[in-house]
């Protein structure tokens, strides 16, 4: 069974004067363990697949199965809960709280699921160690560079055992090397953990590392193709 | 977890939050010695009338309270002092004549209440001794003494050693005239009262009077205030022919000062209290304005709506509490300086004097203001953060993270 599986998936923005169909009838699977991206062209559809996907938006029609659940038919609060207990995020920016260090926001997530203080402390460190920050655990965002900010929400991407993680834009405000190293990172851990990445991006670092590319051009699936080179590396 | 981070929060932009801290602990400095000094007013006017002139409770005849003539007076009064003076509770009893006349003298005269007392008796109930201008209480042996109001010294145009006629009308109707010697002058800081009062020894009136000494009021003062009711209702079972009143029914107008104070604090606490929260209202909304971006990812990453509004909300009431207790530290301090060297208003003693009102304020405040008015600064902090909370929770995630 698909980890993540969208059926005739169409959303219509109606808010503008001309109605705007951001995506048109979109039939996608994602099996668990993929490294895969959403790319296009803005305006093509692949933030509001990603938003669909994470439960940050509603389909117009359409059904969307994550996990074993039919996340098209939950209330706004299921769908929080079900987004902390089964969805990890990385955001193009602003991921973290600004007040709280390192350890303070990976351990949130888990305050959030009601993890006990002893474990929460102990796989926050775990995580910060494994995304190569364990000397800078205390550190608040704004003593981290952007490629540490963004290490940091991968880890608290990955502190409430999602079953997959979305990831959208995470290297558009990185340097070159920030990215790459971020993107390393991220591979490690699909292909040691078998951790689920789905990334929205145009960025063609990311597309050369990933072992399936999406296109969506108009709100449709253009093309749907492994990329074995990545694969292979 | 939310406190935590809602206490961190109201930091990230330390002059604005400084800004309406500080708007809130001056506000509520200035509000709670305001109030402290209105209430320290007040008080001190029912405190000086209890212990200057009415004591804790008094004694009547039935009749006397229906029509106060010389004749209805408290039968067997000795029997009911002695009886009072027997009641726990009780410090000490003072058995008053009180005779309506006239006083005059060369130039002037005027009506008066004539107080017979037995002085040891009296200054153990009543503080009046202790305002002597001129002269001195009626302790000395001489007969025919006479101590009068300093404002009734100067409408009669007398001094301190002068004569002043009293008239009266005495137990048979005969009218009774006698001189009396000033002996002492007193202003008790109510001008009507040290116009209209003058106090003679019982022993002096009842040779005048040519009768055994008879009580019109016994003034009865208690070791506190706290069980008043109680012990009263106990006196008018034991003397059921006589009308036993606390100073409360005796001065209702002072009752109803009383009974409404605490009131009065709080509604004008809740007036300063209602401006500031627009100030917090304003603060909150302009910092969740500012995060909606971060708003949007909390609830991305799985941060329920009930909490994101809990969050806002302890934020409120982190700031408000913040500056409300400076305030109450500030004000308490406040308050105690100035309750320990007391506010000289002797500028316009002359009019604070007409309301029975001292002109030296001694601030105070009741102990159960403090819990009070952080409840309602935690109500207040509440209901400013409403707006901005559910301005946050209404954001959409996915266009929240996205906005600029």
């Amino acid at each position: 069974m698909p980890l993540i599986e969208l059926k005739k998936i169409c959303k219509t923005y109606s808010e503008t004067k001309v109605p705007v169909e951001a995506l048109r009838d979109v039939d996608l699977q994602i099996d668990k363990g993929e490294f895969s991206a959403i790319v296009g062209p803005s305006g093509s559809g692949k933030t509001t697949a990603l938003n669909i996907i994470g439960g940050l938006d509603d389909p117009t029609s359409g059904q969307i199965i994550v996990d074993g659940h039919d996340i098209s038919t939950l209330k706004k609060d299921e769908m929080i809960n079900f987004r902390l207990h089964h969805i990890g995020f990385v955001f193009q920016a602003y991921n973290l709280i600004p007040v709280f260090t390192a350890r303070e926001n990976v351990e949130f997530i888990m305050l959030l699921q009601k993890i006990s203080k002893e474990e929460r402390e102990k796989r926050a460190i775990e995580l910060l160690t494994a995304v190569g920050l364990a000397d800078r655990i205390d550190s608040r965002p704004s003593e981290l560079s952007g490629g540490q900010q963004q290490r940091v929400a991968v880890a608290r991407a990955l502190a409430s055992h999602p079953s997959f993680v979305l990831a959208d834009e995470p290297t558009a405000n990185l340097d070159s090397k920030s990215a790459i190293s971020l993107l390393e990172l991220m591979e490690v851990l699909n292909h040691e953990y078998g951790m689920t990445f789905v990334f929205s991006t145009h960025d063609s670092r990311v597309i050369k590392r990933a072992h399936r590319v999406i296109t969506l051009v108009d709100g449709m699936i253009a093309s749907d193709v492994a990329n074995n080179a990545a694969h292979e590396d | 977890m939310l406190i935590q981070l809602a206490w961190k929060n109201i930091w990230r932009n330390k002059k604005r939050s400084l800004i309406i801290l500080s708007a809130i602990a001056i506000g509520l400095t200035c509000g709670l010695f305001v109030s402290a000094v209105m209430y320290g007013m007040w008080d001190t006017t029912i405190r000086n009338t209890i212990d200057k002139e009415l004591g804790h409770y008094q004694l009547h005849s039935n009749e006397y309270k229906a029509e106060n003539l010389i004749t209805n007076y408290i039968p067997n009064g000795e029997t009911v002092i002695d009886s009072l003076q027997m009641q726990p509770a009780v410090v000490a009893v003072s058995g008053r004549t009180i005779i309506e006349g006239i006083a005059a003298s060369p130039t002037s005269s005027g009506g008066v209440r004539i107080i017979g007392i037995d002085p040891p008796d009296e200054q153990k109930v009543t503080t009046l001794y202790q305002y002597m201008k001129q002269g001195t209480y009626l302790d000395t042996v001489k007969a025919n003494t006479i101590i009068i109001g300093e404002k009734l010294a100067e409408k009669l145009n007398l001094k301190l050693n002068s004569k002043i006629v009293l008239s009266f009308q005495g137990l048979d109707e005969s009218i009774v005239y006698s001189a009396f010697r000033i002996q002492g002058t007193f202003s008790s800081e109510s001008s009507a009262f040290d116009e209209t009062t003058v106090f003679v020894r019982q022993t002096d009136l009842f040779a005048l009077l040519n009768h055994p000494i008879i009580f019109h009021e016994i003034a009865v003062r208690l070791d506190s205030d706290k069980e008043l009711t109680a012990i009263s209702g106990q006196i008018q079972q034991n003397f059921p022919g006589l009308k036993v009143e606390t100073w409360r029914e005796l001065a209702p107008e002072l009752n109803m000062v009383n009974d409404m104070m605490s009131m009065y604090l709080y509604i004008f606490l809740g007036i300063i209290l209602l401006a500031l929260l627009f100030g917090i209202t304003n603060i909150m909304l302009m910092s969740v304005l500012e995060r909606v971006r971060e708003f949007g990812m909390l609830m991305a990453v799985g941060m329920k709506r009930i909490k994101v509004f809990f969050l806002v909300i302890f934020e409120a009431i982190a700031l408000s509490l913040a500056g409300g207790v400076i305030g109450i530290i500030f004000g308490s301090i406040l308050t105690a300086i100035f309750a320990h060297v007391g506010i000289d208003l002797s500028i316009v003693g002359e009019g604070l004097s007409s309301f029975g009102v001292s002109s030296m304020l001694y601030p105070s405040l009741p102990w159960t203001i403090y819990p009070t008015l952080t409840f309602m600064i935690i109500v207040t902090a509440v209901i400013s953060a409403i707006l901005p909370a559910r301005k946050a929770i209404r954001l959409k995630p996915s266009e929240a993270i996205r906005s600029f």
